[in-house]
C-alpha cells in the first residue's frame, strides 16, 4: 500500500490556550514495500507523524492517504476499520498492552476484533507465534509470567496475526539486551523481505536506521528535513549533528580512521564487513598505492 | 580508596517460593569509581539496583552502604539520600510542575531548610548546565533535559553514588551524549560514584571497572579490556560486543594482525595506522 502525504499539519490542543504545531506541513511518499526509518531527537514529531498513518491521529489540516483510504482534515474518516487492519502499529513498550490470561487469548484479540471466527483466529496466533520464534507451548501461558524479550515478541505477534500489509515500529527495541534487540530487528526484516511488509519504523539508533532501511526520514521540529536514501542521508554529518542526531559508529570510524591516515573519503558503509574493507582500503590508498580488496 | 559499596552473599526474590532473583552476589565498589554492570533483561541487574538503596532489602546476606546496612531502620533515610537513582523513562520521574519545584521536591522529603535549599538549588542546576531552564515546565524539555533535572535533584541532596538504571536507553544520540558528559563531570570533579546499568556497550568501555550478571549470578568482574575479551562468553549469555571488538575482529580475519587491545575506537585507528606499511 502506498502512503501519501500532502501538506500535512497538526495542531495539539487546537483552538485553545495550550495550541501547539506539532507537524507543519508535511509532503512525503512511502512507496509499499519499502522499509523506511523515521530519526529525529526527541519531540520533533516522528511518533506524532506515525500516528497519523493507521488513522489514530487526523491531520488538523491537509490529508494523508493509505492504498485507497484518504483522510482528510475536517472531514469525517472513512472506514478506519479496515485500515487499521491493514496498518498495524506497534507501540513504544508494546508488552504494557498485554491484557489477556493467556497468550492464545492475547494473541486472538485482534483477528476476532476483526471479524474472524475462534477456529481461524487460533490458526493466526499459531502461526504469529512462530514469526516471533517462540515456541507453541507458550500458548497456554500467561503473557505475565514471561521475560521482558518475550512479552515483547508476544506483543509484536499480536499485531502480526492481523496479518498487517504496512507494519510502523515506534522504537520496537527500547529496553531490550543486544540480543533481544537482534532477534526483533531481524523478524522485520524477514518480514519485509519475505512479505513485502512495508515497514515504518521510529527509532533513535542511527546504526539500525542505516543498515536496514531503503530510506530514512529526518525530522526536526515537526518538519521533514530530509528523505533519502540512508548514503545520502548520513553522509552530511554537520548537518545531522546540529539536529541532535548522528552519522553511524561505522562511518564514524572511517571518518576517523581517514583523518589519521589521509586516505580518500569512501562511500557510506554500514555493516562491519563492509567498513573492514573500506578500512582496508582507505590505509593502501593512504600510503599511496591502490589495492585490490 | 575506600569501598562505599559493600555486598556480601546477597539473596533476593520477590516471592518466597520462586527461585533467586539474585543468587548469593557478592561484590564491592571503590569510592569515586565508575563501574558498569551489564547483563541480558531479566539477569537480576536492576532487581540489584533495587537492593543498593533499600528500595529491596535482602533476604539473606547484606547490602553496605558507606558502612550503613540497609536493613537498619534507624540508616534508610541517610542510605537513600546518599543513593541517588536516575530510573529509565524520563517522564516517569518528573514530579514538580517546573524544573525548579522538581529539583526541590527530594529536599524538601528530606527536610532541608529553605534558606540551605535556594542555594543547593542553584549549584545543582548549574551543575546539569540546566540554570537557564529554572522555571520551564517538563514538556517543554528533551529527554536528556529531563534526565538532567533529575540528576539534579538527586545533586542536591549531596550524595556519594549514583546509580544509573539504563536511563539513557530512552534519549536520542544528543540526550545520551548529555548525561554521559554531566555523569563523567560529576565523577571526576565530585568524586561522585557511579554504578550503571546498561545495554549500551559503548558507554560501558569507558568504566572504571564492569560486572557482567547472568541468572542472577556475577559471572565475570574486571576491566572492560578483559571483559570484552571474552566475545564468546558475551555472545552465550545474550549480550554483544562493542563496535570496535567486532571491526577487529573482521579486520583480523581479512589478515590484518591486530593485537587485543584496541577498546576505543581512537585506540583501533592508531594501531591501524602503525600498521599501516604492512597492509
Amino acid at each position: 500500500m502506498d502512503i501519501t502525504i500532502k501538506n500535512l499539519t497538526h495542531l495539539y490542543h487546537p483552538n485553545t490556550p495550550f495550541e501547539r504545531i506539532a507537524l507543519r506541513d508535511i509532503n512525503l511518499q512511502i512507496k509499499s514495500g519499502s522499509f523506511v526509518s523515521v530519526i529525529g531527537h526527541t519531540g520533533s514529531g516522528k511518533s506524532t507523524l506515525v500516528q497519523h498513518i493507521n488513522g489514530l491521529l487526523k491531520p488538523s489540516r491537509g490529508e494523508i492517504t493509505v492504498g485507497d483510504v484518504t483522510i482528510k482534515a475536517r472531514e469525517k474518516a472513512p472506514r478506519l476499520k479496515d485500515l487499521r487492519k491493514r496498518v498495524g502499529l506497534v507501540f513504544q513498550y508494546p508488552e504494557h498492552q498485554l491484557f489477556e490470561e493467556t497468550v492464545e487469548k492475547d494473541l486472538c484479540f485482534g483477528p476476532m476484533n476483526f471479524g474472524l471466527p475462534l477456529e481461524e483466529a487460533k490458526a493466526k496466533a499459531h502461526q504469529a507465534l512462530k514469526l516471533v520464534g517462540l515456541p507453541q507451548d507458550f500458548l497456554q501461558r500467561s503473557p505475565f509470567d514471561l521475560s521482558g524479550g518475550q512479552m515483547r515478541r508476544v506483543a509484536i505477534a499480536g499485531v502480526l496475526a492481523v496479518e498487517p500489509e504496512v507494519i510502523i515500529l515506534d522504537e520496537p527495541t527500547a529496553g531490550l539486551d543486544p540480543m533481544g534487540r537482534r532477534d526483533i530487528l531481524s523478524l522485520f526484516e524477514r518480514l519485509h523481505e519475505e512479505k513485502a511488509v512495508t515497514t515504518i519504523m521510529v527509532t533513535h539508533s542511527m546504526d539500525d536506521a542505516a543498515y536496514y532501511s531503503d530510506k530514512v526520514l529526518v525530522m526536526d521540529r515537526g518538519q521533514v528535513v530530509m528523505m533519502d536514501k540512508p548514503e545520502h542521508v548520513f553522509s552530511d554529518s554537520k548537518q545531522l549533528k546540529q539536529l541532535g542526531l548522528d552519522i553511524p559508529v561505522t562511518m564514524n570510524f572511517l571518518a576517523k580512521l581517514n583523518k589519521k591516515v589521509h586516505g580518500q573519503s569512501v562511500r557510506p558503509v554500514f555493516s562491519i564487513e563492509e567498513t573492514a574493507d573500506a578500512a582496508i582500503k582507505m590505509l593502501r590508498q593512504g600510503r599511496g598505492e591502490t589495492g585490490h580488496v | 580508596m575506600g569501598k562505599i559499596i559493600e555486598v556480601n552473599d546477597l539473596c533476593f526474590r520477590y516471592y518466597e517460593h520462586d527461585p533467586w532473583t539474585i543468587d548469593s552476589v557478592s561484590l564491592f565498589v571503590n569510592e569515586g569509581e565508575w563501574l558498569s554492570i551489564i547483563g541480558h533483561n531479566g539477569s537480576g541487574k536492576s532487581t540489584l539496583a533495587k537492593c543498593l538503596n533499600g528500595l529491596l532489602l535482602p533476604e539473606e546476606g547484606s547490602v553496605k552502604i558507606g558502612g550503613l546496612d540497609t536493613r537498619d531502620e534507624l540508616a534508610i533515610w541517610d542510605i537513600r539520600r546518599q543513593v541517588g537513582m536516575v530510573f529509565q523513562n524520563p517522564d516517569n520521574q518528573f514530579v514538580g510542575t517546573t524544573v525548579k519545584d522538581d529539583v526541590a521536591f527530594g529536599m524538601e522529603n528530606h527536610g532541608i531548610p529553605r534558606n540551605d535549599m535556594i542555594v543547593r538549588l542553584d549549584e545543582a542546576l548549574k551543575l546539569v548546565q540546566m540554570e537557564e531552564y529554572a522555571a520551564e515546565e517538563p514538556h517543554r524539555l528533551s529527554g536528556g533535559q529531563k534526565q538532567r533535572v533529575a540528576i539534579a535533584g538527586i545533586i542536591a541532596l549531596s550524595p556519594s553514588i549514583i546509580i544509573l538504571d539504563e536511563a539513557t536507553s530512552m534519549l536520542d544520540p544528543q540526550g545520551r551524549q548529555e548525561i554521559i558528559e554531566t555523569m563523567r563531570y560529576l565523577n571526576k570533579e565530585n568524586n561522585i560514584t557511579v554504578l550503571s546499568i546498561t545495554h549500551d556497550l559503548e558507554e560501558a568501555i569507558y568504566s572504571d571497572r564492569m560486572i557482567v550478571m547472568n541468572q542472577g549470578k556475577v559471572l565475570r568482574e574486571g576491566l572492560p579490556s578483559e571483559i570484552f575479551k571474552e566475545a564468546k562468553m558475551l555472545e552465550d549469555i545474550g549480550l554483544d560486543l562493542p563496535f570496535t571488538v567486532k571491526m577487529r575482529q573482521a579486520l583480523s580475519k581479512l589478515g590484518v594482525p591486530l593485537s587485543e587491545n584496541a577498546l576505543l575506537q581512537e585506540e583501533l585507528v592508531e594501531e591501524l595506522w602503525t600498521l599501516q606499511s604492512k597492509i
